[in-house]
């Protein structure tokens, strides 16, 4: 009696965003990773940007690899429906060649992480 | 539970009258007829300054509580309180659940007609549980009156769309989406409307940097504009922020003249 009311009180019952149970939104990330992959060689060939189906691939491949430690159903469902606008946003080409670059970073300065080039790019 | 009004004049002694209809709960037997309690006169002190609003000559504030009491009992089930703000601008405060049936009642029933959408806005207070407060503004052309529907919610759940019943909301929710990042389902189109494609993040919250987490500016080795995280880094600062000229020449004798040590007799 006492536990199931100890239960009740830490599990909040939530309004979903679309997906009920983790397999669902698991359904979804790779839909929407299927979606992505699909669509790359239509990027590639509308854009025009220096990369090649593979590095792109790898790019997408990457970015999903970011949030791959996430749990929450609700915000999984969060991203998804952003990458979905994402996906949206890239194909009808109200990106341009600049925001597809973008994911590429590649005029990032990567930071000094050993204590020498700390020492020598003075950063704490 | 019945509904009651009690007012009381703030403690500024100005026109702000707060009108409560209490909570009516689900369910709870209900009296008809709505009973008014006045805790204080009606006998405001006349405002003269300048700066602030004066009460609007058309607005009948005792109308107005009367109307909120009303809607707080037709829709017992979503509004949780009924106030006014400023003396007279009527707001109801609902539940997330009941956005579209508050709704469609002010602009369908007879005796409000609010059928114009004025704007939604968003509000953040981030040491709330639900940190988001989305405000309605409607406007009633009918009884040339206004009202506020104020609902809540956080990061994580959505809100219903209101463009089923007011096709204007479409661009304000992309916005309140854009700006605080709050979801609302059933939107016909959802998707960003003021920031830059690519943009990540949702500046009006409150934990959003001033400056931002990106700048953006043209690399000429790239032949593009490039986007690249933000470093302010600065060595700290003292600004001196007293103004190098006299701004009050006029207190110049009431001025406290500093003693100084006479370097003569070291």
């Amino acid at each position: 009696m006492s536990a199931s009311r100890a239960v009740a009180k830490t599990v909040r019952q939530v309004k979903p965003i679309l997906s009920v149970d983790g397999a669902e939104a698991r359904k979804r990330v790779l839909n929407l990773y299927r979606a992505w992959y699909r669509q790359i060689p239509y990027i590639v060939l509308e854009y025009d940007i220096p990369k090649n189906i593979k590095q792109c691939r790898a790019k997408l491949r990457e970015e999903f690899d970011k949030n791959k430690h996430v749990q929450d159903v609700r915000i999984i469902d969060m991203l998804v429906i952003k990458g979905q606008m994402e996906l949206k946003e890239t194909v009808n080409i109200w990106k341009q060649n600049g925001h597809i670059m973008d994911y590429f970073k590649e005029t990032w300065e990567e930071k000094p992480k050993d204590f020498l080039s700390k020492f020598l790019s003075n950063t704490k | 539970m019945l509904p009651t009004v009690c007012r009381n004049v703030s403690q500024l002694g100005q026109m702000a009258k707060i009108v409560s209809a209490s909570l009516v709960l689900k369910g709870a037997p209900r009296v008809a007829g709505t009973q008014l309690v006045r805790l204080m006169s009606e006998k405001a002190r006349v405002e003269t300054r300048p700066t602030v609003r004066k009460p609007e000559a058309h607005i009948s504030v005792p109308h107005l509580s009367e109307f909120g009491a009303y809607v707080a009992e037709c829709l017992p089930k979503y509004v949780q309180k009924v106030q006014l703000t400023s003396g007279d601008e009527l707001e109801v405060l609902i539940a997330p659940e009941g956005v579209i049936p508050v709704l469609s009642f002010l602009k369908d029933h007879h005796t409000a007609q609010f059928v114009n959408l004025i704007d939604i806005a968003g509000v953040d207070v981030p040491s709330r549980e639900n940190r988001f407060e989305v405000v309605y503004n409607l406007l009633s052309l009918r009884y040339n009156s206004r009202i506020r529907v104020k609902t809540y919610t956080d990061e994580l759940t959505p809100i219903d769309s209101a463009c089923e019943v007011f096709k204007g909301a479409n661009w304000y929710e992309r916005e309140i989406w854009d700006m605080f990042g709050v979801f609302f389902a059933g939107h016909p189109d959802l998707r960003r409307i003021l920031t830059d494609y690519g943009f990540e993040g949702h500046p009006f919250r409150k934990d959003f940097p001033l400056t931002g987490y990106v700048e953006v500016r043209y690399d000429d080795e790239q032949k593009r504009v490039v986007c690249e995280p933000l470093e302010l880094a600065q060595e700290f600062r003292k600004f001196d922020l007293s103004a190098p000229w006299e701004q009050f020449p006029n207190f110049r004798e009431a001025a406290v003249p500093v003693p100084v040590e006479n370097k003569d007799k070291k």
